[in-house]
């Protein structure tokens, strides 16, 4: 399969005071599209800070980060805004939905900034929330969502300008297990059906193992090991 | 982002914090309203003065005197043509240059056709200052009449005659009188006047109804004193600028035509007195109409050419208005003091909301709005609240403007003034208010909207 994205000798340090923090000190990887990644490691191992790269939302202090044959390295702070709203869609952990806007306006902010006109955005909301299982909540505010719920709303926004890439911090990190693998199937179908290349960052090793098809485990900002899960 | 979209987001923003909204928008109105009020008040105040001055017809006038003899001193002095002590030695000192037009002082009947000649001039007319004394009942006051031709009727203060009508013919022993001399003689009730008859006694030639040649030296012997009745036919608004020694209004006015008997009466009176002074002119000056005020400026340097003064108020409205520009910037300042308050008022407001929304700002990032998205959202709640406190400050400004303008007309008629506009609000002064703020608001904003697109949207994400 084409690779979507390659990463060489990627390095993120951190100035902390008198110290540099190296929070990535060499990561070299590619992901091929239709992938599910997960990216596994303990606090602290630098897998958040890779994810961050790689969706556009902090800069590399040295190495290339080659998504869709362009160097994310090397783009502007427009082109980077650019890349966030066509090329990736990213699900946090704290849902990050605006606490003032409704489940359905959420979802069109995105849309809005990617200059979709009012009346198609309003629509594909609509289809969006159907197809997480929210279609009757459209207009409810975070707050009046639980936590499943609001992470679903997320990633009917993630989806909002189809990015072919899907980039989730810690998905399940505030859900229950019953509904973390809920979030995990849907993103799993989105994979499967959909085509859509996720990565995903966890510290969960057996949640990972059971959905993704490539785990790779980095510590002190490097790749420790790397591997295909062999599902029964 | 389309503009519509920023804007609707803008909106909505603004209404999730209505009260801080809804205060920065008072105090932002409160400062339009101040700098809207002053600037509104000036442009009044100028509006009222200019008003006078179109009203007393003198837009279009010139008064035209003797070279030598200029109101005002300083050319006067310049030329050292002034009369009196000292006229010969200063006369030697500044002697005129070869090339300089030679100065003339021959007011006369033939002037006056000589200047109606000139091209745009509507009339001529001698500005005739008639002294006599005018008694009503047991009282009495020396007086100069003014003579008042037949063509002045629909013009400048005539226009609109207060009560009464104006004079029937140019040699009917008729008077009009202006409001505040008609108070000076029946304080309660000056209407009732129209109608009465004033006395006035002036000077008559001896020898009634012949005609008396101006300057004729040989008949000034027959001036005689003479008690006549003139009847009050109206009463205008004296509405003289702050020139009005060269108005055609003063307190009592005359038919011209009888203005100028008695003048010539008078001036005969002195010849017969003062000899050596036989020869001076016959009017002191003359009152040049322009067909348009537009022509005044070029009349007026075709009459300094042929060797006389000439004056018009164009010159001084001019100086005036540059006047009224200065006393708009410093009432505008004060205004203004105001708004710099609630534009800090805006930026403190909008630097609140960014550490709010701090979130809400990565959020907006991490979904794919860019530096210019959140600058322009920012930009435009800003320039929101300044469009909102500007329209809520004009009519702020309005309604206070009202409210002092009804009380200040109370107390100026209760002192026996007019009632005026105090405060004027043209349009130009409505949009440039809504216009102002909405421009010290963007530059409120500025800074919070720069900061708020600068924001790291790592770091705003993981702000509580």
């Amino acid at each position: 399969m084409a690779t979507l994205l390659e990463t060489r000798d990627l390095k993120k340090h951190y100035q902390m005071g008198a110290s540099i923090v190296r929070a990535l000190d060499g990561v070299s990887l590619s992901v091929a599209q239709g992938e599910f990644v997960a990216l596994l490691g303990t606090s602290g191992s630098g897998k958040s800070t890779l994810l961050n790269l790689i969706a556009g939302l902090d800069r590399p202090t040295e190495g290339s980060l080659q998504i869709f044959d362009r160097d994310l390295a090397q783009m502007s702070s427009e082109e980077l805004s650019l890349h966030r709203r066509r090329n990736v869609g990213i699900i946090f952990q704290s849902f990050n939905l605006v606490p003032t806007m409704t489940a359905r306006e959420n979802i069109t902010l995105a849309m809005m900034f990617a200059g979709v006109p009012r009346s198609e955005r309003d629509a594909a909301a609509r289809s969006l929330l159907d197809a997480v299982g929210l279609g009757g909540r459209q207009d409810h505010r975070p707050r009046e969502l639980s936590g499943g719920e609001q992470q679903r709303v997320a990633i009917a926004r993630a989806l909002s300008n189809k990015p072919h890439l899907l980039l989730a911090d810690e998905p399940t990190g505030n859900l229950d297990s019953h509904t973390s693998r809920d979030i995990l199937g849907t993103l799993k179908n989105l994979n499967e059906r959909e085509g859509k290349t996720i990565i995903i960052v966890t510290h969960d090793a057996s949640l990972a193992d059971t959905y993704a098809s490539r785990t790779i485990t980095l510590l002190d900002g490097v790749i420790i090991d790397e591997r295909t899960p062999s599902r029964v | 982002m389309t503009f519509r979209d920023t804007l609707g987001l803008a909106l909505r923003n603004l209404g999730e914090a209505k009260l801080r909204t809804s205060l920065t928008t008072l105090g932002v109105s409160i400062g339009i309203a101040s700098l809207a009020g002053m600037v509104s008040l000036g442009v009044g105040l100028q509006d009222q003065f200019v008003a006078r001055f179109t009203k007393s017809g003198l837009f279009d006038s010139i008064t035209v005197t003797p070279g030598q003899d200029m109101p005002g001193g300083l050319a006067t002095l310049a030329r050292g043509g002034r009369r009196g002590f000292g006229a010969n030695r200063r006369a030697q000192r500044t002697a005129p240059s070869p090339d300089a037009t030679p100065l003339r002082s021959d007011l006369n009947d033939e002037t006056v056709k000589e200047l109606a000649a000139l091209e745009g001039v509507r009339e001529v007319y001698p500005n005739v200052r008639a002294p006599v004394e005018a008694k009503y009942g047991s009282d009495s006051e020396g007086l100069l009449a003014a003579g008042v031709p037949m063509t002045a009727k629909d013009e400048g203060a005539f226009q609109s005659i207060t009560f009464g009508r104006f004079f029937s013919d140019d040699a009917a022993k008729e008077c009009l009188l202006s409001l505040d001399m008609a108070k000076r003689i029946d304080p309660a009730n000056p209407q009732n006047l129209i109608g009465k008859d004033l006395i006035l006694i002036h000077a008559a030639p001896g020898n009634r109804g012949a005609a008396l040649a101006p300057g004729d030296a040989g008949l000034s012997a027959n001036a005689s004193r003479v008690e006549e009745p003139y009847r009050i036919v109206g009463i205008i608004e004296r509405e003289t600028g702050p020139f009005g020694g060269s108005a055609a209004v003063s307190g009592l006015m005359i038919p011209l035509g009888r203005a100028k008997a008695i003048a010539s009466a008078t001036r005969a009176l002195q010849q017969s007195l003062v000899p050596e002074r036989a020869s001076e002119r016959t009017y002191n000056a003359l009152i040049v109409k322009a067909k348009h005020a537009q022509a005044v400026q070029d009349i007026e340097d075709q009459i300094k050419k042929k060797g006389f003064s000439a004056f018009s108020l164009n010159d001084a409205l001019q100086g005036a208005k540059r006047g009224f520009i200065i006393l708009d910037i410093v009432l505008s300042l004060i205004g203004s003091i105001a708004l710099a308050v609630s534009s800090l008022g805006i930026m403190n407001t909008m630097v609140m909301s960014i550490l709010e929304r701090t979130r809400e700002i990565g959020i907006m990032k991490a979904i794919g709005g860019s530096d210019g998205d959140i600058r322009r959202i920012f930009l435009i709640e800003a320039s929101a609240i300044g469009f909102f406190g500007g329209v809520t400050g004009v009519v702020l400004g309005w309604v206070v403007g009202r409210i002092i303008n009804f009380g200040a007309n109370v107390y100026i008629q209760n002192q026996g003034g007019t009632a005026g506009n105090l405060f004027s609000l043209p349009f130009w002064l409505i949009g440039g208010a809504i216009g102002f703020s909405v421009t010290i608001s963007l530059l409120a904003g500025s800074y919070p909207a720069a900061r708020a697109a600068r924001l790291d949207p790592i770091r705003a994400l993981r702000h509580d």
